[in-house]
């Protein structure tokens, strides 16, 4: 049996809203493409969260190559990116900087301030914003000042920049229009593009428009905190979607 | 009948009644004999002395301000934004720092932040002697806890989900923290750091009131001497200079600079003051370490206070902010609808330029030329200091803000005083409040300048127990102007939560 990349075993989590995750368990192997559907408020977000390490769940444990979350070090962790549902941008900072944010996980400090007095390179971070269909005139433009779409996919460049093996998704195609739509999720899911870019190779994508599934080799559903159903993407019916719409 | 309901703006009228008892004590203390003099000094505003000599000398005394103001504003920014983020949340969180370090060095900032430059500046003078470094240091201690408190608050506004993001990009924590930090650093440098140099030149001022040397030391002896036109070249001069430095950090619009020479400077400015303090550091412990005249008396000083006596004192203390704070926030509202006009505007604003640039220990020495020492003559004092103050701000909310409430109300038929009450000052009335939440902290502060000159308050025994190296009764003092400052800042801070 392969060994999974990422594992949720029985994973339970409260925040204070009293939201509850119950007992939750996923194997994630590399390669697979994934869709997380469910209905606002199900909990695709916060399994999204305790995937990446950022929540800590109360009960149960996340592993990444088969070691707990809090015994990796920080070359392991970074081979998670993730694309935030608010996206989490830095509002002060230029597009460019943000995306180049996204090299710190392998860049020295050194590298962090130059990023910051505007004198670092860019090359790789213009690079990846060109191939989210970002133009050139908005690269060095304070988030502040860029459109909704514009936003979304400098957040989707700052995650690819990282160069992750493993990218969590958190609703990636709001604010965009059907064809950069369908561009960004080609991107996503393709590991080699013309570009000659690394994409991730093993993509969990959470989302709700489901004429977006092609491409995707497995998908999950939730609801109220659970899993309800978790299959291949050709074993999909009807019946599976209405449960959790 | 009705209940009476308070909201912000009767609120900002009611504190007009400390003038009752304050009047009450100045009329009982009058005396007619300094009048002849605080002509000869109103006079003097518009005749200054101008000769070579005074020409020189007021020159050098500005460049002798200047180098004060300019390193201590210099020196305590670079701490400031040192402490600033060491001292926020975000720094432990990333660092994974035990979190009682943070509450620690908080505490040691609020006690540096709650004792006024010029008592920090008495007690430096008294162990070094005088000299320049220790106007210096003496501005830089509090200035450095101000400046650390306002970038940690601008720093914890980073929204957390920001923070997680860039946690989660797993870079080296120091990476994390500067990409966090950086722009609310530079965005409160900008907005927040420039004005802090007027309030360094301020600050100089008024220390060299003491003697540390500046403009204010000759302001000081052409007071004592009673040369009125002497000391009126020097304000105006101190106006100048206040005036031209507002104007350069004006024109040095940073948002219009490029990234690169905003940084550039940033680094230069940060090599400079660690030069700064490297000199200063090799000032106090070798150099002047030796002439540390008072040792003795700190080991063999003991505590002579009466009880009794000190209460009476702190009580005065507290009753002088009050007071003060009264003025300075029931003042500008009541005579700018008083004088609502064109004519009465300019004369209120000429007016409050005058009681922001006479340094307040000049004017309390103005005004004991026909008052007995006295609580109500200091509150008087600050109070105009400070309304002169508050009353600039709400001007220029008042300038700045849409007035078509005003004029509909106007249009109206109703009375100009009645529209400007309710069309205008209404929506300023929550935020000026919050400002003088936020001044009334300053005020507190002040009350040692005023204690020491107008001999009320703690300042007063202050400057007794310092000018006898009474140590241990300095402590207690400072322990004490310490405790009001901080009980005063949480109140004040509960307001202005309350306001905002």
């Amino acid at each position: 049996m392969i060994n999974p990349l990422l594992e949720l075993k029985e994973v339970s989590y409260k925040n204070k809203n009293n939201f509850t995750l119950n007992k939750v368990s996923l194997r994630i192997k590399s390669g697979e493409k994934i869709a997380l559907l469910g209905k606002n408020g199900s909990g695709k977000s916060t399994l999204i969260s305790l995937l990446n390490g950022t929540l800590k769940p109360n009960k149960g444990s996340v592993k990444l190559f088969n070691t707990e979350f809090d015994k990796l070090n920080l070359y392991q962790k970074s081979k998670i990116s993730t694309i935030w549902q608010d996206l989490r941008l830095i509002e002060d900072l230029s597009a460019e900087q943000n995306v180049n944010c996204g090299l710190l996980g392998k860049q020295s400090f050194l590298f962090a301030f130059k990023n910051l007095l505007n004198i670092s390179s860019f090359n790789k971070a213009h690079q990846y914003m060109q191939v989210c269909n970002l133009k050139e005139s908005i690269f060095s433009k304070k988030i502040g000042k860029i459109s909704g779409g514009q936003k979304q996919r400098v957040a989707i460049a700052r995650s690819l920049v990282q160069e992750s093996d493993i990218l969590l998704a958190d609703e990636p195609f709001n604010n965009l229009d059907p064809k950069l739509t369908s561009n960004i999720k080609n991107l996503l899911l393709i590991t080699k593009n013309k570009n000659k870019i690394k994409v991730p190779n093993t993509t969990l994508i959470s989302m709700h428009r489901l004429d977006l599934l092609d491409g995707f080799n497995r998908i999950i559903g939730m609801k109220n905190g659970e899993i309800l159903f978790d299959l291949e993407k050709t074993k999909l019916k009807k019946f599976h979607l209405n449960k959790i719409y | 009948m009705n209940k009476l309901k308070l909201n912000s703006s009767s609120i900002t009228f009611i504190p007009i009644l400390v003038c009752i008892p304050i009047a009450y004590e100045l009329f009982i203390n009058f005396h007619i004999g300094g009048i002849e003099l605080l002509k000869e000094f109103i006079i003097s505003a518009l005749n200054p002395k101008i000769n070579n000599e005074i020409i020189f000398t007021l020159v050098k005394r500005l460049n002798e301000t200047i180098f004060i103001a300019f390193s201590s504003w210099l020196i305590s920014m670079i701490f400031g934004i040192i402490f600033g983020i060491l001292s926020s949340e975000i720094f432990f969180k990333i660092l994974n720092l035990p979190i009682f370090l943070k509450r620690f060095l908080n505490l040691f900032l609020t006690f540096m932040r709650s004792i006024h430059e010029m008592i920090w500046g008495l007690i430096l003078m008294q162990i070094y002697g005088i000299n320049f470094s220790i106007g210096i240091i003496a501005i830089c201690i509090p200035y450095i806890a101000i400046n650390a408190k306002v970038f940690s608050d601008q720093i914890e506004n980073i929204n957390l989900k920001t923070v997680e993001s860039i946690k989660q990009i797993n870079g080296n924590k120091y990476s994390t923290l500067i990409t966090l930090v950086w722009a609310p650093v530079i965005e409160t440098f900008k907005n927040f750091g420039l004005y802090r140099f007027e309030c360094a030149i301020r600050s100089t001022a008024i220390l060299g009131l003491f003697g540390v040397g500046g403009i204010g030391t000759s302001i000081f002896l052409s007071f004592q001497t009673l040369n009125f036109r002497e000391l009126w070249t020097y304000l105006w001069g101190l106006a100048f200079l206040i005036i031209i430095s507002k104007e350069l950090l004006n024109k040095f619009n940073l948002s219009n600079s490029s990234k690169k020479f905003l940084t550039s400077i940033v680094i230069a400015l940060f090599c400079i003051g660690l030069f700064s303090l490297s000199f200063f550091v090799y000032f106090i412990f070798y150099k002047n370490g030796i002439p540390f005249n008072s040792i003795n008396n700190l080991l063999i000083s003991n505590l002579n206070f009466n009880s009794y006596d000190f209460l009476k004192l702190l009580l005065e203390t507290i009753v002088l902010c009050l007071l003060s704070t009264g003025i300075a926030i029931s003042f500008p509202p009541i005579f700018i609808l008083i004088l609502n006009n064109q004519i009465g505007i300019t004369i209120i604003r000429i007016i409050s330029f005058l009681f922001r640039l006479i340094p307040p220990p000049v004017l309390i020495l103005l005004l004991l030329m026909f008052n007995d020492p006295s609580i109500s003559l200091a509150a008087i004092t600050l109070g105009l200091h400070n309304a002169a103050i508050t009353s600039k701000l709400l001007l220029a909310n008042l300038y700045n803000q849409d007035n078509k409430q005003y004029i509909a109300m106007k249009s109206l038929g109703i009375a100009k005083r009645s529209s400007w009450l309710f069309g205008s000052f209404v929506k300023q009335a929550n935020s000026y409040l919050a400002y003088c939440a936020y001044r009334s902290d300053i005020i507190i502060r002040e009350t040692a300048i005023l204690g020491v000159i107008g001999s009320v308050g703690l300042g007063w025994q202050l400057k007794e127990s310092l000018s006898s190296f009474a140590w241990e009764e300095v402590l207690v003092i400072l322990i004490a102007y310490s405790s009001i400052a901080i009980i005063g800042e949480l109140i004040n801070g509960k307001i202005k939560s309350n306001l905002t």
